[in-house]
């Protein structure tokens, strides 16, 4: 149980992918202008994280390992995410075509957003995953971490976009500032002792 | 590569039986989830109007939001669906106008490609109710006492609409907005914009415009601006082609009938009507 919380705490917090590891920075500028399709972009990252890491972790161990092909992992593990999220895009444009247009190209970018990737790596390398099941609840909570941080950033986004901002600084140069603030107080978490 | 390479590569010996697995393997895994996206995609299927790819195809796509829809796409999409109007739409030319007309089945009344005028030549000619100090945007000064001016449809020149432009067509000289033609693609954001709901649409050919919207007597705008209408009836007099008319106190010219003559700007003792592409 302690085991579960640690990996809870190290996925949201200390390990987040965006602000602490720097990983899947595309989506994170990109999408967070407004909160509700910052949100829907969260969402579909935690879908396709926590679906990936369970899929890639049981293809990686129990397919690759036995025959002795890890060297395939990165293809297998691409194979497995752009599957995924071609499978997610069809979905997302049945039933939420709102969500759909708002997401825009970025959608089809979740195939290359490296924190994706990330976590089915880092999954074989981490010692707090031993099993299927923590493998899985890694990738969840490692998409709640950038679900958080998007979503944190496009509220500060909708915020500053009020303010009046000297025109060099106005638009992307002050989301920069705004990111590297954040990532700074997410740095006060890699203090915890776990 | 020299020999010697050729023979390295033909000492070693290729593991055929683990090749054919690995690339079983492979080919399995791509089948499992090519199987999966074509059942989804079977299951998903999203029947799409061919009509709005046609329809948005002749639109625009400038985006500027003007119709209220959101962007190009989201206007077609309302037009399909017999929700809009294609006047609403005011940048899209007349040809492309007809063209879409044609492809929506219905008949299309043949609007005029329009520009947008600023109906109020006051500015700094016309006194203040008070002097205000706040935020500088019309809207907000509208929201205290119905604006600064002391004339009710009066700019105030604060430059709300200035702000609204997608095309940077309007500025704010002389204390009032003025558009200029050669920019304005008529889409209308400031005409919703605009608290004194001053500015308005003519036909892009038109010469000439009533740069005043006052309904008060002649006497009231004597004292509050001095580049206001009058109501004297001049250009109505000597308006050769019957275009210009008096309703309510303000001149209201019918561009069906005005042939650009100039007349009634020449004679008007107020200046109030003006050209459409002024000498700046």
């Amino acid at each position: 149980m302690a085991n579960l919380l640690i990996i809870i705490v190290s996925a949201v917090f200390v390990n987040n992918f965006v602000v602490v590891q720097f990983l899947g920075i595309c989506p994170f500028l990109g999408v967070s202008k407004k909160t509700e399709s910052a949100f829907g972009m969260g969402v579909a990252v935690i879908f396709v994280m926590t679906v990936a890491s369970l899929v890639c972790y049981c293809l990686y161990n129990y397919v690759l390992v036995p025959v002795g092909i890890t060297y395939l992992k990165t293809i297998v593990f691409i194979f497995v995410i752009a599957s995924l999220v071609q499978i997610l895009e069809m979905v997302l444009k049945k039933f939420a075509p709102a969500l759909y247009r708002s997401m825009g190209v970025y959608l089809p970018l979740i195939t290359t957003n490296c924190a994706i990737l990330g976590v089915a790596e880092l999954n074989l390398t981490s010692a707090m995953v031993t099993n299927v099941l923590t493998a899985t609840l890694n990738g969840f909570f490692s998409g709640i971490g950038f679900l958080l941080a998007i979503v944190l950033l496009s509220g500060v986004r909708e915020k500053v976009d009020k303010l009046p901002i000297a025109k060099p600084l106005k638009g992307f140069p002050i989301t920069m500032i705004c990111a590297c603030f954040m990532a700074m107080a997410f740095y006060v978490f890699g203090t915890v002792a776990l | 590569m020299s020999y010697s390479d050729f023979m390295f590569l033909a000492a070693t010996s290729v593991d055929w039986g683990k090749f054919f697995i690995v690339v079983g393997i492979m080919a399995g895994i791509g089948l499992i989830f090519s199987l999966l996206i074509i059942l989804i995609s079977k299951y998903c299927v999203v029947h799409e109007d061919p009509k709005i790819a046609e329809v948005s195809a002749h639109l625009c796509g400038a985006n500027c939001g003007g119709c209220g829809y959101p962007g190009c796409d989201g206007f077609a999409k309302a037009l399909v669906e017999g929700k809009a109007s294609i006047d609403d739409c005011g940048q899209t030319t007349k040809e492309n106008k007809i063209e879409i007309s044609n492809i929506l089945g219905v008949s299309y009344s043949g609007g005029t490609e329009t520009i947008a005028v600023v109906s109020c030549n006051g500015g700094t000619n016309c006194g203040d109710k008070y002097s205000y100090q706040g935020y500088g945007s019309c809207v907000s000064q509208q929201i205290l006492a119905n604006g600064r001016k002391q004339c009710e449809v009066g700019c105030m020149g604060a430059g709300s609409c200035v702000d609204a432009c997608p095309n940077l067509a309007i500025e704010c000289r002389d204390g009032y907005a003025q558009i200029d033609p050669a920019l304005c693609v008529s889409c209308g954001i400031c005409i919703k914009t605009c608290p004194k709901k001053l500015i308005k649409r003519i036909p892009k050919d038109a010469k000439v415009y009533v740069a005043c919207s006052t309904q008060c007597k002649g006497r009231e705008v004597v004292d509050m601006c001095k580049s206001g209408c009058i109501s004297c009836g001049i250009c109505q007099k000597f308006c050769p082609n019957d275009a210009i008319h008096l309703v309510n106190n303000v001149p209201i010219i019918d561009y069906s009938k005005c042939n650009g003559c100039g007349t009634c700007k020449a004679k008007c003792p107020r200046h109030v009507i003006k050209s459409v592409y002024e000498e700046k």
